[in-house]
């Protein structure tokens, strides 16, 4: 390629890898252009927008649209700002996502009595011991105490629901939320103040005091919101208010980051401004579909009407029993695969074989896995003695999860034995010639080392997994539901399987209107879901150094 | 580092009362010390004795007929070209070799008068009194103070830590330079200090043996000079074995010197002196000289 002249080096000639890296280009556009179409038409639909007039456009262009850009001109330069910015949204979507995840688990899944128990027996004494650890760091029986305790404490639960249960009865739902979550939040801030800030005693003592002042006192204007329950609003205050509290605070303290603070007063004032000029103009309005009736409600036979409550509930509760099945059998398949099972031998080649059909079982389409969870779940009948085992019902809760389980065991395997063969040997090495045991090993270095990986695979799969059809349909589950399930043996409809159905409704407001709400809903909850897990990884990432 | 006191060591070889007291003081170290008969071991002062030892990964044998003793206190050094079966042979003596399927041990070797590879002696316990350390600098990514405590956490000595941590940061000579920030991350210490690190961690569960596996090949001079410092001032209270590609490294630490040769042949063990002035045979004279390897 070189073409040697008389006055240097010569050229060499970049003419192919310069095409290649345009069409590298391409193709990345190509896939991005298409979600992003995708994305912005399914939006449009479910927020209504074509039916606003061109004032509401214009007013909102000047009262928020062109603040924004202003603001984010202003901040182009300095970092320090971006950062602050960067703080309050990210902090604040993570909080709201997390309220929202923990309004569905703790407040209409779990409800009071059940949540009351558990925190009791599981959450509070696993937080006192983790908390015990920090604190007293010589304490090695502390690791194996917080295991028990998350084998004990649900047994203990189990057995003690019904006294517990009546404790809870009594409280009341809201005086159970405001002692679990508003009292031990109440001392997470106040940690966070004298830890995070150096606040003084005094200061430390006030931001204790003031969460359940402050949750106290918003009862009353709570009440006067018809949908809005005491129990909504303590976990909201909670879970969004201690974040977006920790930023503010954060950021404010920092003069260099203190202008990073217009942004959430630009977007909240030119809200309310827009609103008001819109309101005084009387402008034509968008009409969305996805509003606060449309995640309440059931479905119904009128468009305007029908919701996704009882779907939105099904898919939450379907996605964290497939979790908790994916994880404990995923991550312990891929530890014995990768730490304990021999590599030579007969059983080394038993070993290869079974990782060869993992990979293998991980490319059977979805619709094949349905048809396993009808055969072994629904449709069988066999009798070991006395015993007969006739499935757990069609389009059950318990099904449907075991189904889907069945269906991302594979990839959450195969990701898990790429994040624990990721942990570098010499590190094992380290640990063995320290004299410790395999499970030392892998307990101390080859988890905590490879936990940020099998939380990403795991979360991948779990994706799949929420927005999977096909294996639904097979095993039964009914496509419209006016209930959320109650418990693991009832029936159940999710979000996907509600969608499918009015997709093909003959109404057009169906088709376009509701469709597109419940798919922007499926899509807010997967990301909530996702950023859940996103913080637990960082988290874990930030201990690993 | 201190380099004063390192003219002193070669005085104290072991004797009778040392290796008794290293035996009685420790009584809850694992199982072997029940079998440390003294009338047993055949010479006082020897620790580890490797007898016909052969050592294969699959069909390939690495080791062949190794017949070593190793003395207490006392710096052992094992040179010779690459692959010629030194890290094996180190690796036998605290059963690293385990790790690897296809690895296989015949012979004997043993550690105070008991063959490791006996069925009965579990391997867990005699690394718990043998310590190593690599060739690459390896350690956790943990604070530094977590790394120290690692090994004292896994065998549950946990009293008195905080002591014990800091008598081992003296020791490796690296306390002065992070006392301030033990919290901080072990990886951003820079690799000399990172393998001191790594030395730290191994004798702070007091062993009786630490194996180094060449730990100044992956550092600059003045880490290795520092490293080599060390390791003589460890010889006074542990038994130091030593493989290394650098023949002025063993000429200048070690008190005996064993040479192995490609195809896991032990050629010659003998004092260091004797090894580097006046070796009995041709080939370790070759090899000295760099005529070969």
């Amino acid at each position: 390629m070189a073409t040697q002249t008389e006055t240097g080096f010569g050229q060499v000639s970049r003419l192919q890898g310069t095409v290649f890296k345009y069409l590298t280009f391409g193709a990345s556009l190509v896939g991005i252009f298409a979600l992003g179409v995708l994305l912005a038409y399914v939006f449009w639909d479910a927020l209504g927008l074509d039916s606003a007039g061109t004032v509401w456009y214009l007013t909102y262009t000047v009262t928020l649209l062109a603040p924004l850009v202003g603001f984010l001109a202003y901040a182009r330069d300095r970092p320090e700002v971006t950062a602050g910015a960067l703080e309050v949204v990210g902090l604040t979507l993570a909080g709201g996502m997390l309220s929202f995840a923990a309004i569905i688990v703790l407040i209409v899944i779990a409800g009071p009595q059940v949540w009351f128990t558990y925190f009791l027996t599981v959450v509070a004494p696993l937080v006192g011991l983790f908390l015990y650890g920090q604190y007293n760091r010589e304490a090695t029986w502390v690791g194996l105490a917080m295991l028990g305790a998350v084998v004990v404490g649900p047994i203990a639960g189990t057995l003690l629901l019904g006294t517990f249960g009546t404790v809870a009865a009594l409280l009341g739902a809201p005086g159970v939320y405001f002692l679990s979550l508003v009292v031990p939040g109440a001392g997470l801030a106040a940690f966070l103040a004298a830890d995070r800030f150096e606040a003084s005693r005094r200061v430390t003592a006030t931001v204790g005091v003031v969460l359940p002042v402050l949750a106290i006192a918003g009862v009353p204007l709570v009440d006067t919101v018809p949908v809005l329950a005491r129990s909504v609003w303590f976990a909201v205050l909670v879970i969004l208010g201690l974040p977006v509290g920790y930023a503010v605070a954060n950021t404010a303290r920092q003069p260099a980051r203190r202008a990073a603070l217009a942004l959430p007063a630009i977007a909240v004032g030119g809200f309310l401004v827009g609103e008001f000029v819109v309101g005084a103009l009387g402008a034509a309005q968008p009409s969305p579909w996805l509003d606060w009736q449309f995640l309440t409600s059931p479905t119904s036979s009128l468009p305007a009407n029908a919701g996704l409550y009882p779907a939105v509930i099904g898919s939450v509760f379907l996605i964290i029993l497939v979790s908790i099945f994916t994880f404990v059998f995923g991550v312990g398949t891929a530890l014995y695969l990768e730490e304990y099972a021999p590599a030579s031998g007969l059983f080394g080649t038993a070993t290869r074989l079974i990782n060869v059909n993992i990979s293998n079982l991980a490319g059977v389409p979805s619709v094949v896995y349905g048809l396993l969870g009808l055969g072994i779940f629904v449709n069988i009948n066999v009798q070991f003695g006395p015993v007969v085992y006739a499935g757990i019902g069609a389009g059950t809760v318990l099904t449907a999860a075991l189904t889907l389980s069945l269906l991302i065991l594979p990839i959450v395997v195969i990701s898990a034995q790429e994040a624990i063969r990721s942990v570098p040997d010499s590190l094992r090495q380290a640990s063995y010639g320290m004299g410790a045991t395999r499970w030392q090993t892998i307990r101390n270095v080859v988890l905590p080392r490879s936990l940020p990986g099998i939380l990403t695979g795991t979360i991948l799969a779990l994706g799949r997994a929420i927005g999977e059809t096909a294996p639904l349909i097979m095993i039964g589950a009914v496509g419209t539901k006016y209930t959320p399930p109650g418990g693991l043996f009832d029936t159940l409809t999710a979000m996907p399987m509600q969608i499918y159905t009015w997709a093909f409704l003959p109404s057009e407001e169906f088709r376009y209107g509701v469709v597109a709400a419940g798919v922007v809903t499926l899509l807010i909850v997967l990301l909530s879901m996702n950023s859940v897990a996103i913080l637990v990884r960082n988290k874990y990432q930030q201990e690993a150094y | 580092m201190t380099t004063e006191n390192t003219a002193t060591e070669q005085e104290t070889p072991a004797d009778d009362e040392q290796s008794d007291s290293l035996v009685t003081t420790d009584p809850g170290k694992g199982g072997l010390s029940e079998n440390d008969d003294r009338g047993a071991v055949t010479t006082a002062d020897t620790i580890i004795q490797s007898r016909d030892l052969d050592v294969f990964y699959g069909e390939t044998q690495a080791l062949q007929e190794i017949d070593l003793a190793i003395p207490e206190n006392q710096v052992t050094a094992m040179i010779g070209p690459s692959g010629c079966g030194k890290s094996t042979f180190l690796r036998c003596i605290n059963r690293m070799n385990d790790l690897i399927d296809i690895a296989r041990v015949e012979g004997e070797l043993t550690f105070n008068g008991k063959n490791v590879y006996d069925d009965d002696v579990d391997p867990v316990a005699l690394r718990r009194r043998i310590g190593m350390v690599f060739q690459h600098p390896n350690p956790f990514p943990k604070s530094i103070y977590d790394n120290v405590a690692y090994g004292l956490r896994t065998q549950d000595k946990t009293d008195d830590m905080d002591e014990v941590i800091e008598e081992s940061l003296k020791k490796a000579a690296l306390w002065d330079e992070v006392k301030d920030r033990l919290d901080e991350s072990a990886l951003d210490l820079s690799g000399g200090q990172q393998q001191r690190l790594c030395i730290a961690r191994a004798i702070a569960v007091d062993p009786e043996v630490v194996l180094m596996d060449e730990p100044a090949s992956a550092l600059d001079p003045i880490a290795t000079s520092q490293i080599e410092d060390l390791i003589e001032e460890l010889a006074e209270e542990y038994t130091v074995v030593i493989v290394t590609h650098n023949m002025q490294q063993a000429a200048r630490i070690s008190d005996k010197t064993a040479v192995f040769l490609t195809g896991g042949e032990l050629v010659e063990f003998d004092d260091t002196d004797k090894i580097f002035e006046n070796p009995d045979s041709q080939r370790v004279e070759d090899y000295i000289t760099g005529k070969f390897g």
